[in-house]
């Protein structure tokens, strides 16, 4: 029983791999041109994916991959989507996801030492209040947002990695009273970085941010009072700011009025709740939607893309995938080896929840729309690289995925 | 750390509201889909504004009233038959809600949200849908109609199934006039089908509530007589009659359609009963027929004073009725007091035949008239069609029935001519409705002989 349970990996494994391998199929047959270099493309995927579990296996011995291959799956169903869109696309999307997998080894590596964590926990506050300025120094007007930095052909979303030294900063205290007072300073920190973040006008990042920090002041302080207060003078702050601000309100003005405006304003939802609903339970297979010719269709609709071609069931999957994340993270909590694995987690896995609520609730106009990716679905390398740096964070609630040595330095140190 | 892991599972808070979102989602999904991926802004199933994907339309005959051919929509071959079918198939414009193609959208591309766009993806078709109506009657009523306004609907009253629905003015779908020429006088209210969606002054059909009225509430109605000069005077004023028909008996009144012993019959009954009675026979009501609900007709009279409700008693005053229900009226009495709803969506089929839907018997609630008023009606209105009108009007249909020669607007516009009526064959069961607007000639004249066309031409 015991060895059955150890091979449970192996199972997952071939499980998502199937799945991965119909996928390509069905987009190889879609392909008219470039069909090697797709082929080649998807195959990469799939070896990003094998050699990630042999290596982790056989170097560290490694034996719950759960998280890893929720990740791979997630990022497949994107990959797939995006390759029958634009093999160009699809090439960069499968270099982002390397980048990603390769950023999450490092990451484990770099907050498995409780030292290491402590000495780069000013750097990495610097870091972020560094990067963040120079974005609002640097970006240009993008879709009424300034949250892109271009340089050379090069662009990039410097929030995206500014939310893991977010979280970095937020959960490395060495306080042992964990109290409201130790929460301070690392306030005007969170502020700060809201603050940067609304005046790029980049309002879903701002929210996420925010919901980040209320779980990581709530986790450090339990302070629910002090958290209530904060959070009735966000919503106090953000209501003034859309009343007195035309420009800001007329950004959610089509919220709840899509189908009054479906040639213009309300264009990119309405073909997402369109064609999601032309998909039925099982979709109308890869590369067959219709979703794929509306502006945005790959990053911020992607979830229409899924609903439409893979159907509403694997649509409806992806989104309880997230809140299992949470689930997961929770219920390892106890098992972490200290409170800084715990925040650090819960406030990823969080993030991912609350990021996912944004981007697919509000291309639905259940709330309003925002503009944030899905957590690694989307097209996109700043966000990919980000979510891969976050799942870091969740791995590291579970010490059975610590290497041994990981475990070893942690003790020497 | 202890405090930390139960602080933890405080988040599972945050999970739940997450759930509670999804759920909301899926539901809004559940709810709305078919709506959402009926939209015409849909590349799935439109293309230039119109449906280029949908199933066939099928007549009672099997006859294609519509179907898409390479991605383009086409009608019936026949000019007259389109016209005469436009109202019940509709346009693929959207300009008629209330046609085939409109209401039965999510069917006719085989919309559902277990398997979405797929079949009609995969097919290139949805669903046939095959209506009870003969495009052979249909086209038969379109002409008698000889251009004239006005509608006339015809149903099988043991089973439901309309076989005639024509609404006139129509227009052919496949040559559609200009704008301009649309909105000119002659295309007035083109888009309306006037059958299910209209109602009129009834003029003397509405003698046939009165007369349900009197059978229930005067005990020796047969036993009297009515005196008519050519007016019924009601202190200072008078309901005018359309003849001078000296004593009669309350049958030969209805023959006569004498208005001066209505409208006596009328205010001796009260404007409460008669309300009543129309109310109860379902003028008022309304159901629907294949997701279009039917107008309502009016019969308040609760501000009318004794003239009005002479007035009201022979179908004028504000009284008015729907054809529709006017129809199904008479296939109530034909059936001795059950009235079967009408339908003319006979069945649906999936491209590889099976059925998803089809039409059953339902009876109208609506109207309620008990076995033994139907009767007497039957019998009356049979006389009518012996002694007044002539079998020869009708040969071989043993038809019963009641003309009403509306006054409507003012002297320069003609009057409504309205027949409805049943044949009482066992083996021919159909209920028929006749309205002609804005006729030069009286009922009898215009109405019949349409009338009598169509129902010849019925299975022949």
């Amino acid at each position: 029983m015991k060895k059955l349970k150890s091979f449970r990996y192996a199972y997952y494994l071939i499980l998502v791999t199937v799945f991965q391998i119909l996928s390509f199929i069905q987009v190889l047959s879609k392909c008219e041109e470039d069909k090697a270099q797709l082929s080649v493309i998807l195959l990469s995927f799939l070896l990003v994916e094998w050699f990630y579990v042999v290596a982790m296996r056989v170097t560290i011995r490694q034996k719950s991959f759960e998280l890893e291959l929720i990740a791979f799956f997630l990022s497949s169903v994107g990959l797939s989507l995006i390759a029958t869109v634009s093999v160009d696309f699809a090439m960069k999307q499968v270099i982002y996801i390397l980048a990603g997998v390769l950023i999450f080894i490092v990451m484990r590596w770099l907050i498995a030492n409780a030292d290491r964590v402590s000495l780069l926990r000013m750097p990495a506050a610097v870091f972020a209040a560094a990067v963040l300025a120079l974005n609002l120094l640097l970006a240009q007007d993008y879709n009424g947002a300034k949250n892109w930095v271009q340089i050379g052909s090069f662009s990039f979303q410097p929030s995206e990695f500014v939310k893991i030294a977010f979280i970095f900063v937020g959960a490395a205290t060495l306080d042992k009273l964990q109290t409201t007072k130790s929460v301070f300073k690392y306030l005007i920190f969170a502020a700060g970085c809201v603050g940067a973040l609304f005046l790029m006008r980049d309002f879903g990042t701002a929210l996420i941010f925010f919901a980040t920090f209320l779980i990581i002041a709530y986790m450090r302080s339990g302070d629910w009072k002090t958290i209530a207060v904060i959070c009735v003078a966000a919503v106090l702050g953000a209501v003034l700011i859309i009343s007195f601000k035309s420009t800001v309100a007329a950004r959610f003005a089509t919220y709840r009025h899509i189908w009054e405006t479906p040639y213009d304003e309300g264009m990119q939802q309405t073909r997402m709740l369109i064609y999601s609903a032309s998909g039925g339970l099982f979709g109308v297979g890869l590369g067959n939607g219709k979703l794929r010719d509306i502006y945005a269709s790959t990053t911020d609709l992607i979830f229409g893309m899924v609903c439409e071609e893979y159907g509403l069931i694997l649509g409806f999957v992806i989104l309880l995938t997230f809140a299992a994340i949470l689930v997961y993270t929770v219920a390892s909590a106890k098992s972490a080896r200290t409170s800084f694995y715990v925040i650090a987690a819960c406030s990823a896995a969080g993030l991912l929840l609350v990021q996912t609520s944004l981007n697919v609730f509000g291309v639905t106009d259940l709330l309003p729309w925002t503009g944030v990716t899905l957590p690694f679905v989307s097209r996109g390398g700043s966000s990919m690289m980000s979510c891969w740096a976050l799942l870091a964070f969740i791995k590291s609630v579970d010490p059975r995925a610590y290497p041994k040595t990981f475990k070893e330095t942690q003790l020497a140190g | 750390m202890h405090n930390t892991v139960k602080r933890a599972f405080l988040l599972l808070f945050v999970v739940g509201i997450f759930v509670v979102g999804t759920v909301i989602l899926g539901f809004s999904f559940f709810r709305n889909s078919e709506e959402w991926a009926t939209h015409r802004a849909n590349a799935h199933i439109y293309s230039g504004g119109q449906i280029s994907a949908a199933g066939t339309i099928y007549d009672s005959e099997g006859e294609i009233l519509a179907q898409t051919k390479d991605s383009k929509r086409t009608y019936n071959p026949d000019s007259a038959v389109r016209k005469a079918t436009l109202h019940a198939v509709g346009d693929t414009e959207g300009f008629m809600s209330t046609g085939v193609h409109a209401l039965f959208e999510s069917e006719l591309t085989g919309y559902n949200i277990v398997s979405g766009t797929y079949y009609l993806e995969k097919y290139g078709i949805g669903n046939d849908i095959n209506l009870t109506l003969d495009s052979k009657v249909c086209k038969t009523a379109y002409n008698a109609l000889n251009g004239r306004k006005g509608t006339v609907g015809v149903y099988n009253y043991k089973t439901g199934e309309i076989v005639c629905m024509v609404s006139c003015p129509t227009y052919d779908p496949e040559n559609k006039p200009d704008n301009d020429t649309m909105n000119s006088d002659a295309y007035k209210a083109a888009y309306i089908n006037k059958f299910l969606s209209s109602s009129f002054t009834p003029g003397s059909t509405f003698k046939i509530v009165t007369s349900a009225c009197a059978i229930e509430n005067i005990p020796d109605i047969y036993e009297r007589t009515f005196d008519c000069d050519g007016e019924y005077e009601v202190g200072e004023t008078a309901v005018i009659c359309n003849g001078k028909h000296g004593k009669q008996s309350f049958e030969k009144a209805l023959n006569n359609s004498c208005n001066s012993a209505f409208a006596e019959i009328s205010i001796e009954l009260g404007k409460t009963k008669l309300q009543k009675t129309a109310e109860k026979m379902g003028l008022t009501s309304s159901f629907e027929v294949d997701r279009v609900p039917l107008s309502r007709g009016t019969a308040d009279l609760s501000k009318a004073v004794d003239i009005d409700t002479g007035w009201a008693g022979i179908g004028q005053y504000t009284i008015t009725a729907n054809p529709c229900m006017m129809m199904t009226l008479m296939g109530a009495i034909a059936n001795g007091g059950t009235a079967v709803e009408p339908y003319y969506v006979g069945s649906i089929t999936t491209p590889k035949g099976f059925s998803v839907y089809k039409a059953k018997t339902e009876y109208a609630n609506e109207i309620s008239l008990n076995a033994d008023t139907a009767e007497k009606l039957t019998d009356l209105l049979r006389s009518n069609v012996t002694d007044y009108y002539g079998d020869s009007s009708f040969p071989d249909l043993e038809m019963c029935g009641k003309t009403g020669t509306a006054e409507v607007g003012d002297d320069k516009t003609g009057d409504n001519a309205w027949f409805a009526g049943f044949s009482q064959r066992v083996d021919f069961p159909y209920a028929i409705v006749v309205l002609i607007e804005d006729s030069s000639s009286n009922a009898r004249q215009a109405a019949i002989p349409v009338a009598n066309k169509v129902l010849q031409s019925i299975g022949g």
